[in-house]
Parts: structure tokens; sequence; C-alpha cells
């Protein structure tokens, strides 16, 4: 291999440096049209009256669609409804007679500009009769409430429950039972290209494209075709650059449901392009969950049993497709994380309330961590142990056997290892000196540790949905790869290269990936999302580029009359073992394939192009990324300000393709994964007003804000196989853990327990006492 | 809505628009002149994906209109490399310090730093408070701060020995 493991240069790069990046809002089509959508200012009511008359009249106004017209041209969605136990709602792609959240969809208007539908906007009149707001957990599971759904008799969606072990005994025989309940805010993954895409609804042909800002093409397409009752076959979706997601674009929206149906409707191209205040208060949020826990411990430190219950607050809508329903299981297998636990029982619901939509946000299982990990760290100061120390006593090693109470297989974990570099990295001896002597000066310096497992692509026994690529040497002898991924900053269009230049044997800019046109790539309903890019894409290219070099050697051995087994590809040329003088360009072979197919000999295979699936045989290594953050703060005691003094990352992600772009991935989560407990909150109010609909209200943080980090890999070597695995979610999953860790260290003196996971200044003066809770 | 002309030299090219009084500069911008290159982030001035040079000043672009650019000199970040296509070295820097990802905030990045590269060679610290009114969502920001700071040292190398300085000092 010579390109995978250097950090060469992006492909991306050139076009987005120069300007012609191509985003969404770059599509400009003739005839293109404008949409703005009449959106609820209510989070629960009965629409009573609607009257678009003068906003029709308007110069420049073509169209006012309502709920009803869109009803009329689509399919009721029904999210996952075959999820066992799961009551999943049937819903509209826009609201007809009941809105549900803030921000809800209750009429597009459509213009020949964005100006132009806004100002109609205003014209449209709408009755509204309040209805009970549902807006807590406690709300949510309040039998007498209201439901939001008329054909779901309460708003509980789904409730998972199991116990592993004999959790009774487990309890029985503890020493220490420690309970708490930790909480988590609601955050939202806001990137900074809001949502967006253009519709083009062609009469004569019967074809709609979509131009849209996804994740997921293939995904966009099916889900488009489905609601929108049109042969798939006459669907097309295009998605160029994508300027950020981190979960939110894999999903496909009301609003794009919509406003495909509206470009149907009226025959023309049309664009949205969501505004800031449309983006927080509507695109999606995530992370509004809270877990009670109760641990069994033995005095030495020993964790007999675990009691768990988990709430999702998953707002008015399952998302699209990957409804909250999909999150409790995969946070009960997560859990345990590397850890012994005896037994465990958990509980979990998924709860309705009239909020913004849950769809994935850069590890959407990120609770099992937090919880996990504060939990180590309250039962480690409950016991006057040390909280590296409690890890330590709990710990697998990886050893074959090893398997976590809720069934994970642990075989090749290197938690224990990027534990003791991390603690090593700082040195942790001293650092704990170093804070007894600041305490005594009266600062509050706290140190924090997490360790965490992601499942990318997991453990042999349970990985799922095979990815296939395909692969076509053109006639000049470079080599076209067609993902099904949906790239949008982690460099695909790189990485993959790196890999089939490698796999075929060529030079790097003799490899183009292509992604983003239905009509080109395999179809996968995912895309990229859950880490898949780095292991399924990978793999997929690598078997489907295998099977291309494969034929090409079939064809040079015919031409050279070399056995296949004696060439090798070097660089872009054919060489016979031993004779490099008879080296030929595999462009003479591609050219010779396509343009003289006759000159092989009969029964040669001439076709350069491939698709293969990869299943995930030949996956080597434990399957599990993970690592361990270590963050030192330092708080403000008159302003409450957090300040982080050091923040380590030691991971394990196997083989990396692209050492820059793997930093970078790990960077950005740790910095959302800050952020969430120091800055962000896509804040309600009792009455389910929105109220975080500026950056002046929901703070991303800065330059400013977010340290520098140090990051150290462990890269295990693989056993046998490929060895490639995610980094995608693993900071933003474990910064809260390792940040709120810190904080609750640094407020040792106060003796305070930190279960909340937003922490901004204020609740930082609440807990030390200098101001009123 | 009545119309009114806006003439403005962008990248070195002389462009007149027609536009309405409430147009904004970026959309003037994007949607008139047809180049892309500049992003809408947020439509109220906090995000700084839309920054322009005007007049050699760094703006937001979504905070005027474009009537009132009238007559101003515009820089976007399609005027930063050469004609020939050679790029700029803050551009050669970004690319090398791996300081974006997605890109959509790139552009705004990109301006920002132009005007501070203008003004010379800043501390670590200093560079991170100049960069704090734009967000990116991707990096984490350590690379944006890496690829500006190595722009300070190719744009010759005394700034970069300056730069390194002044970073010493702010230690």
């Amino acid at each position: 291999m010579r390109f995978v493991g250097e950090s060469v240069t992006r492909v991306e790069d050139r076009r987005i440096l120069t300007g012609r990046g191509r985003y969404i809002d770059d599509v400009k089509l003739p005839g293109m049209l404008h949409a703005a959508f009449l959106r609820s200012p209510f989070a629960h009511a009965r629409i009573t009256e609607l009257e678009i008359g003068e906003a029709q009249k308007l110069p420049g106004v073509v169209a006012v669609l309502t709920g009803a017209d869109i009803e009329a041209a689509t399919v009721p969605i029904q999210v996952m409804a075959q999820f066992p136990d799961f009551k999943s709602p049937a819903y509209l792609a826009m609201a007809t007679d009941r809105v549900r959240f803030v921000g809800d969809l209750v009429a597009i208007v459509v213009a020949e500009s964005r100006y132009v539908a806004e100002d109609a906007l205003e014209l449209i009149n709408v009755e509204y009769d309040p209805m009970r707001p549902i807006v807590s957990f406690d709300d949510a599971q309040d039998s007498t409430a209201p439901a939001i759904f008329d054909d779901i008799a309460d708003n509980v969606l789904y409730r998972s429950t199991s116990t592993h072990g004999d959790v009774d005994a487990a309890f029985a025989a503890a020493d220490t039972v420690i309970e708490e309940t930790f909480t988590q805010s609601r955050q939202a993954n806001v990137p900074m290209e809001t949502r967006g895409a253009v519709a083009d609804f062609d009469p004569g042909t019967g074809d709609l494209t979509y131009y849209a800002a996804t994740q997921s093409p293939q995904g966009c397409r099916f889900q488009l075709a489905t609601y929108l009752d049109h042969p798939i076959d006459r669907v097309r979706v295009l998605s160029g650059d994508v300027g950020g997601a981190f979960g939110l674009k894999g999903p496909v929206h009301r609003e794009d449901i919509s406003l495909a149906a509206a470009s149907r409707i009226i025959g023309r191209p049309i664009k949205w392009i969501e505004d800031r205040n449309e983006h927080l208060q509507a695109s999606g949020h995530a992370r509004e969950e809270q877990m009670q826990v109760e641990a069994a411990v033995t005095s030495d430190g020993r964790l007999l049993g675990l009691r768990a219950r988990l709430l999702i607050d998953q707002g008015a809508f399952p998302c699209l497709p990957y409804a909250a329903v999909l999150f409790p299981n995969m946070i009960r297998d997560l859990l345990p994380g590397p850890y012994r636990f005896g037994a465990m029982q958990f509980e979990g619901l998924v709860l309705a309330t009239n909020k913004c939509w849950v769809p994935p946000y850069r590890g959407p299982w990120e609770i099992e961590t937090w919880v996990r990990e504060r939990l180590m760290d309250v039962v480690a100061r409950r016991l006057g142990m040390d909280p590296a120390e409690l890890r330590r006593k709990n710990m697998f090693d990886g050893a074959e056997e090893d398997r976590s109470i809720s069934g994970q297989h642990l075989a090749g974990i290197t938690s224990r290892e990027s534990l003791e570099r991390a603690l090593g990295r700082i040195d942790y001896g001293s650092l704990r000196s170093e804070q007894e002597a600041a305490r005594a000066e009266g600062r509050l310096l706290g140190v924090g540790i997490a360790t965490f497992l992601e499942a990318a692509p997991g453990p042999k026994e349970n990985r799922m949905f095979p990815e296939d690529a395909k692969v076509r040497l053109e006639s000049n002898g470079h080599l076209l790869v067609m993902t099904p991924q949906g790239p949008h900053g982690q460099g695909h269009e790189t990485t993959l290269a790196q890999i089939a230049a490698d796999a075929m044997g060529l030079p790097l800019d003799h490899v183009r990936v292509v992604h983003g046109d239905t009509r080109q790539t395999p179809m996968n309903l995912i895309g990229t999302g859950g880490s898949r890019a780095s292991t399924w894409a990978s793999g997929s290219v690598m078997v489907t580029t295998r099977k291309v070099r494969e034929k090409a050697l079939g064809i040079a051995s015919a031409m050279l009359e070399i056995d296949a087994g004696d060439l090798d590809i070097i660089d872009g040329m054919v060489v016979p073992a031993g004779a490099p003088a008879k080296a030929m360009p595999l462009a003479a072979i591609a050219m010779t394939a396509y343009l003289a197919p006759e000159s092989l000999p009969p029964g040669t295979d001439n076709h350069l192009e491939a698709q293969e699936t990869f299943t995930g045989d030949g996956i080597g290594g434990s399957g599990w990324s993970g690592g361990t953050h270590l963050c030192v703060v330092e708080i403000d005691q008159d302003t409450g300000r957090v300040r982080i003094l050091r923040y380590i990352v030691v991971e394990d992600c196997g083989q990396i393709i692209n050492p820059a772009i793997v930093e970078g991935q790990i960077r950005g989560g740790v910095a959302q994964g800050i952020a969430g407990v120091l800055y962000e909150k896509a804040a309600y109010d009792e009455e389910g007003q929105f109220m975080a609909g500026t950056f002046m209200d929901y703070l991303l943080p800065t330059a400013t804000e977010i340290p520098h980090i140090e990051i150290d890999h462990i890269e295990s070597v693989p056993v046998e196989g490929l060895d490639i695995r995610g980094v995608g979610e693993g900071g933003a999953i474990v910064a809260p853990a390792a940040l709120t860790n810190a904080i609750e260290d640094a407020l040792l003196p106060f003796g305070v327990t930190v279960n909340e996971q937003y922490l901004p200044p204020g609740r930082i003066l609440e807990l030390t006492g200098a101001i009123p809770a | 809505m009545s119309r009114r002309p806006v003439h403005v030299k962008i990248n070195g090219v002389e462009r007149e628009g027609y536009v309405e009084p409430r147009k904004t500069l970026v959309d003037f911008i994007r949607e008139d002149l047809e180049l892309t290159g500049t992003h809408v982030g947020c439509e109220h001035g906090v995000c700084g994906a839309c920054t322009v040079l005007l007049d050699g000043e760094a703006v937001r672009s979504c905070l005027m209109f474009a009537v009132q650019a009238e007559g101003c000199e515009i820089r976007t970040i399609e005027g930063m490399a050469g004609p020939d296509g050679q790029l700029h070295p803050l551009q050669e820097a970004f690319r090398d310090n791996h300081s974006f990802q997605c890109g959509f905030c790139t552009p705004g990045f990109m301006m920002t730093a132009a005007a501070l590269l203008e003004e010379g060679p800043l501390s670590e610290e200093d560079l991170r408070h100049e960069l704090s009114g734009n967000l990116c969502r991707c990096t984490g920001y350590q690379s944006i701060v890496a690829g500006v700071m190595d722009a300070f040292g190719r744009s010759t190398p005394a700034a970069g020995q300056a730069a390194d300085a002044a970073t010493e000092a702010a230690r």
C-alpha cells in the first residue's frame, strides 16, 4: 500500500479553496422558482381557519399550497412500522388540521424570488385554537395528557425492557447502592449550510430530478419515490458538495416531500433554502434524554449490577427513516462499555412531545458513554477511590472470551491501553499532586477521564447492511469509482481514491470517485453515517477494484501472452515479473478492450467494470473503535467560566487511511461535545415555545472557546485482513463525559454531583452556591 | 418593487446590476453576479460565512444592502488565486493544514484571514480572537488556526519569523 496511511492532499480541496464548490444553493436552473414555508407559531394547536387568497394575489407569487394540497399529492408517512413494539404514528408532510410543534409546516409559497415568497407568507391568515402542549418528560408519560397523534393512545411510543444476569442477587450482595438521575439538554446538529433542495419535475418526461444536500442520495430517492408515490425509476437524486450535516441530512425531511410535491403540481423547478431561524427551530434536535441509574457495588470497587431507565424525547414526529426508536437498544448494548458489570436491567422509553423531531446527531447513542463514565466517577468518589483506579479495576483486557453483560463481544479492544497511555501522557500522578496544591490555594482545578467503545463496524457477530461499489476502468486507464456514500466534509473522494489506487496499482490522480448521482451509484439506503464509509465503503471499493484488476490482468495476459499470475500493476503500468521492458500501460489494455475486443482470444472477459458487495468478510481486528479522553479544567469561581487547560485524546481506529482526515474528524467531534456541555442549548419554554432561534441564542463555540486538542493513535495492528474502523462519532460521544467529569472534579470542594450535561456559567455558579439555584 | 442600478468592481472586474434596494449584498454577489463562492450561513451577521473584502475591509455581506456597495471594490474567494490558477499562499496554507472539511465556512475564514494578512502576523491567541467572528462546525478550529499561522509565514519569510516571535512572546 502506498497511499493508504498518508495525509495526501484532498481531491476536494482545490474547488473549495477557489470558491468553485457546488453546494445546494449554487444550483440555478432555467425557470426556477423559490419556495418559503409558513410555519406554526404554536407548539400544539388546531388550525381553525387558513386564508391564502391575499397571498395568491401578490405579484410574483406563482402558487400557495396548503397541507390539504400536499396531502392530496403524497402518501402518509409512517416510519419503521415493522419495528417490534413501536407504536408508529402516521403523519403528513404538511399539517392539515393540527400543528404539533413550533415550526410545523402549514403552507408553502412558490414565487419568483425568495424575497417575494417571504412577503407572501405575511399575507396568509391562520387562526389557531391552542391545545395543551406536551413539553417535558413528565408530560409525555402522563397518561391523562392529550395524545399528540390520533392513532396512538398516549405519548409513549416505545418501551424496551430487558434483564441480563441475576440483577436482584447483584443488588442483594452489594455493599453500596448508588442512585443518580442524569439529564441531557436539547442540542442540535447545526451544520454551517442549512437544509435546502431544488425539486425539478419535468411534465414532459415525468422525471423528477431532485437536487439534494444529502448524506444518502439513494435513501433520499427511495423515500421520495415512496411518499410521492412516484415510480422510482423516474426519480433521480443529484447531490454535490454538502456543507456539513452530522446526521441531520441523512433523513428525508417533510420539507423535501412537500417541495417535490409542489414541483410536480406546478410543473416547474423550485428551490428551497432554509434560513437559519427555520433551521434552528425546525430542522432537527438531539440529545434530550435522561437516564436514571442504580449501581450495586462492593466497597472495593467491583461493579455487581446496574439498573437503568432511559427516556428519549423524540419530539413530535418520528424522524424519516431513522426514528429515535432505533436508539434505546443501541444505548442498552453499549451502556456497560469496556467494563465488567455482574448484571444489568434496562428499560428504555421513546416519548413524543410537541417539539422538533430528532434525527441522528453524531453518535445518537452518546448517552451510554456519558452516563456510564459519569457514574464511574460518582462511584469512585463515594467509595473514596481514584476514578482511574476504579476504571482499571473493572476494565476488560480484550481477551477472546471477553463479553460485556449486554452481550457484546469485546475480543481485541484496546481500552486499557488507551487509558494507560492517556494517564501516562499527562503524568497523572503529578497532575493529582498539582491539583492538591491548586486546591490549597483555593483554585478549582479538575481532571476528567472517559473511555468509550464504538461499534464501527462492531464485532463480527453483529455486523449489518453490506454495501456495494461500482468500479470501471476507463479507456485512458483511469479508474472511476462509484459509491453510494454521501460525503459532507469527510473527504471520501480522497480516501476512497487512496484505497482504489492501492488496490489497482495506480497513481492517485488516475482515480476519480463519483458520488451523488443515483443513476450511476449502487443502491444503498444508508449512505454516509454511523462511520460506515471507512469500513463498508472502503471494503466495497477494495473488493470491487480487485475484481476490475483481475479482469484487466486477464486481458493483459491475453495481449502479452504471459500468465496473469506473473503480472503486476505498478503506477498504471502492467509489469511482467522479471521482464520490466515488456511493461504496458493500463491504458493500452483498456483501449483494446473497448475498441478492439475482437482482437482478444475468444472467451476473454473484455468488460472492465464490476459491482461487488462487501459483506464484511475479511475484516480483521476487534471491530471496535474506541479510546480514552482526558481533560483538565480550571473554573473561575467569580464568573463560572470553565477553561480547558489540556485536552488529550488517545484513540484506536485500526489502520488509518488518512491521518489528517482522521484527526479532523476527532477534533470536530470533540468540539461538538464540548459545545454541548458549555454553550449549546435548543431551549423551549414550558409552553413549548422555541427560545433559541438565532446564533445569539444558540451559541456555537468559536476559535477562542475550543482548546488545542492533543491526539495520540494506538492504531492496533490487524491480525489479518482489512482493519479500518470508523472515527466519525467518537469525539462527540466521549467529550461530554470527559469534560463533565473534569468539572465535577474541579467542584469537589463544594461536594456537588454533576448530573446535568449542560453546564453554562450560570449553572456552575448555582452549583458553587455563588447564586441561588 | 422598483430597482436601482449598482456598480461594483469585483475581483478586478467592473460589473453592474439592477436590484431592489432591499437586496442584500451577498444575494447580489451570488445571484446577480453569479459568484457563488461566497456563502450564506445565518443572515444575521454571526457566522461570518459571507465575509468579503469591501474596499479592503472584511465585512459581512449579509448585513449590507447591495445598493450600499455602489462604487466599491469587492474581493471574494474567487479573486484569491492568480489569473493563471496559481493559489494564493493563504489557499495553499489552508490546503496543507487541512483547514476545512465540508468547506462551507471556508470562504468566510479565507477572506477574514486575507484581511489579517495585510496587517501582519499575530500571536496564536490574538489570531483566535480575530477569527472568533467566523463559525466552523467541522474542524474544532485548530487546523484553521494552524493554516492562518502558516500563511503568515508564507507571505514573507520575515513575517513568518515575526509570527513565531509573537506566539513565543504571548506564551
